[in-house]
């Protein structure tokens, strides 16, 4: 009889990184779905590139250090999906590959791997492109016709030209913008998915959501030219950002205060950068900001002694 | 706090079995948190059943007596579910059947008398850490409230709830023996709501218990692990959280558990020192898993040779104790103890592969004591063991083991925990 003494518990839950990243996989797939309906073969393209760069880059990595593969637990498909859903339908191949080896070697794997970067991936790899490219990630084709036409995103009528775009748009997705950015709907369902299976924490996009939307109540009382709480909900990456890329656990504070901090923070970030930046969207930088800060967070909001 | 799997069937809902007549007794001298025991007997010597073969003179300690009537074979090293290897006593038993007088009423004793036949019969909390029920009953402080603890949280075990359903009377009784020492102002007795049947049978003894002066309720606890730590248990119920360095006695509080009480009951109306306790037997390398009233000091194996118990495939873990805070052995030549609640046998060892942290903070949200496992786990594996003590408390750690569980990379949180603990004490 060869009996194991490992220390206790001697029981675990089932739940493994691998599928973690499976459940936010599947909470991907409508906003995946609605790419694809919106933008076509540029979205599946984009995907495709991103998602093929990011394994292999993680895979040279993992060869490199001589440690064993990590491409089995998924993080890294994870980071490529939502790479590609946050790059405009114009995005170049090149400028896909760029983003997703600067993604996955620089702001993953050198900080150690995963679990351990202080920035979301997927977030630096556009940041890149947008001090790269500036001009192609500023260009957006229309839905349906990819190929030919091109226009401004809602929240740049609106910042510079003050032409409101109707709800229903924004929710269903029916706008220029990132390819899994446009529609609210599907990235709804996706959310409450991950908030039902508590993959997700919901006190992170609980407090920023909240935090823009009195914001933009304020702005909108004041000014109704800078856009309702609706628009300003539905509208660029606020739930793209607020569901998928500030409830990543590797870059957000582990404790339950420092969540609401970082929600908070975020919230009122991306909303000044809105209203007083010279971009139409802030959700990107505002996420990478507080991320920096999330090591402080931590710091500071260590739990109370218990009884103490 | 978490909800973790039961498995507690069959088990759960199996009459109780007994068995009284090993063949061979392997008694450790340390059975308990405090003194250990120096023998009283000789090889060679015969011993009635009942009479104490090894005490201490130090404070904390419990009187160890023989079970049966026996022959002193050997004092020897034996092994030990929690100390690995520790000086014991081995017994030979002769069978007789002694039988034990029946006191009619308590009213005639003291607390002191009732404190010293307590003391005598080697009384210990039998919920895990098996402190002398003596000292803690001769609190030097004023107790309100006496919560009794049949709360059994962790997997697997159903030894407290078959004592509830089959002993309340007896239970019962072991209260008021404790009520009438401590004179507190309520008595709460708390059961988890997954033990529909002890809650009923435990309600029906409680109605007709002869307990007078003092208030006895019935309270149902949400089944989540680990209702029934004693921390826990008393801010659930009280509302009060006892900080580290504290005794529940401080904040006028004092748990004990359900097997306790029932030892108590026979201590003083039997004069039965305790030296026979009920044992879950459980897993799923077990043909039938159950409950056996068993003697202190009977080995595991002696039960697989007389095919009380029988494997259906070969265990790859045996685990002394609870699946959550238990510890695994490495055979089946271990006996058993006055704080063994139940030996599990499975037949998947469920180690699985660690991989990297990803901060989800699964094990904070979990954590019952406010700690910050995966912070600490990072400085025990650069082995920075004081750091971690002094930034992140792992003093405070209960080791519940609720944080290795949680953890969806793997990691043996727990672990790291009990090493930090150690090596901070040992210096």
């Amino acid at each position: 009889m060869s009996l194991n003494i490992s220390s206790s518990p001697h029981l675990n839950n089932d739940l493994t990184t691998q599928k973690v990243m499976m459940h936010v996989l599947i909470a991907l797939a409508p906003a995946i779905a609605a790419s694809m309906i919106f933008f076509r073969h540029k979205a599946l393209f984009l995907l495709i590139i991103c998602t093929l760069t990011s394994a292999l880059c993680e895979q040279a990595i993992t060869w490199l250090r001589k440690k064993p593969s990590t491409i089995s637990d998924l993080s890294a498909a994870v980071s490529g999906i939502l790479l590609a859903l946050i790059l405009p339908p114009a995005t170049t191949w090149y400028a896909a590959v760029l983003a997703s080896v600067f993604s996955i070697i620089i702001a993953k794997q050198l900080f150690g791997g995963l679990g351990a970067n202080i920035f979301n991936p997927a977030l630096m790899g556009r940041a890149f492109l947008m001090a790269a490219y500036p001009k192609m990630m500023t260009t957006y084709s229309l839905p349906y016709n990819v190929d030919a036409l091109s226009g401004p995103t809602p929240l740049a009528l609106n910042k510079f030209s003050q032409v409101v775009t109707p709800n229903w748009d924004l929710f269903i997705g029916n706008i220029p913008g990132s390819i899994g950015e446009t529609s609210a709907l599907c990235l709804i369902i996706g959310g409450v998915y991950l908030l039902i299976l508590r993959i997700a924490d919901w006190r992170v996009p609980l407090s920023l959501l909240v935090t823009s939307s009195l914001v933009a109540a304020i702005g909108y009382a004041f000014n109704p030219g800078l856009g309702s709480v609706a628009f300003h909900l539905l509208s660029g990456g606020m739930l793209l950002g607020a569901l998928f890329m500030a409830t990543d656990p590797v870059t957000t504070p582990i404790t339950k205060t420092g969540r609401y901090i970082f929600g908070i923070g975020c919230g009122i970030m991306i909303m000044v950068l809105r209203y007083r930046s010279g971009l139409p969207e802030g959700v990107m930088y505002s996420i990478l900001f507080m991320n920096c800060l999330t090591p402080l967070i931590n710091r500071y909001t260590r739990p109370k002694r218990f009884g103490i | 706090m978490a909800h973790v799997k039961e498995h507690k069937e069959p088990q759960a809902h199996t009459a109780s079995e007994s068995f009284l007549t090993p063949s061979k007794l392997f008694i450790p001298l340390s059975q308990h948190v405090g003194a250990i025991c120096q023998p009283t007997v000789k090889v060679g010597d015969i011993v009635e059943e009942g009479s104490i073969i090894a005490s201490s003179n130090v404070f904390v300690s419990a009187a160890i007596h023989a079970p049966l009537k026996a022959k002193v074979v050997k004092i020897d090293t034996l092994r030990h579910p929690i100390l690995k290897r520790a000086q014991g006593i081995i017994l030979e038993p002769i069978i007789e059947t002694k039988n034990y007088p029946i006191r009619q009423t308590i009213d005639d004793l003291t607390k002191e008398q009732l404190i010293a036949i307590i003391k005598n019969s080697g009384v210990v909390g039998m919920g895990g850490a098996a402190f002398p029920t003596h000292i803690k009953l001769n609190s030097p402080k004023p107790i309100d409230t006496i919560i009794i603890n049949g709360c059994e949280c962790e997997p697997y075990l159903a030894c407290d709830n078959r004592l509830m359903i089959e002993n309340g009377k007896e239970i019962l009784t072991g209260i008021e023996i404790a009520a009438k020492i401590i004179q507190p102002k309520k008595i709460i007795f708390a059961i988890e709501n997954n033990k529909p049947e002890a809650i009923k049978k435990i309600n029906q003894a409680i109605n007709e218990s002869t307990i007078k002066n003092v208030p006895v309720e019935l309270k149902v606890m949400k089944s989540v692990f680990p209702q029934g730590g004693e921390k826990q248990l008393i801010q659930a119920i009280t509302g009060i959280k006892i900080p580290g360095g504290k005794l529940p006695l401080d904040y006028g509080c004092l748990v004990t558990n359900v097997a306790t009480c029932f030892a108590i009951h026979d201590a003083v109306y039997m004069d039965k020192p305790l030296t026979q306790r009920l044992v879950t037997f459980a897993g799923d390398a077990l043909v039938t898993p159950k409950n056996i009233w068993i003697k202190i000091g009977t080995t595991l194996k002696e039960l697989f040779d007389k095919k009380i118990l029988e494997f259906k495939c070969e265990p790859k873990k045996i685990i002394s104790g609870g699946p959550m805070m238990g510890t695994a052995i490495d055979g089946l030549d271990y006996p058993i103890l006055k704080a063994t609640g139940g030996f599990l046998f499975l037949a998947k060892s469920g180690n699985t592969k660690e991989t990297a942290c990803i901060r989800c903070s699964r094990c904070v949200d979990a954590c019952p004591m406010n700690l910050l496992p995966l912070e600490y786990a990072k400085l025990a594996k650069k082995e920075e063991f004081d750091a971690a003590m002094n930034i992140y408390n792992v003093a405070d750690c209960m080791e519940c083991g609720l944080c290795a569980w949680s953890c969806p990379a793997k990691i043996p949180l727990t672990h790291y925990a009990k090493t930090i603990k150690k090596y901070c004490t040992k210096k």
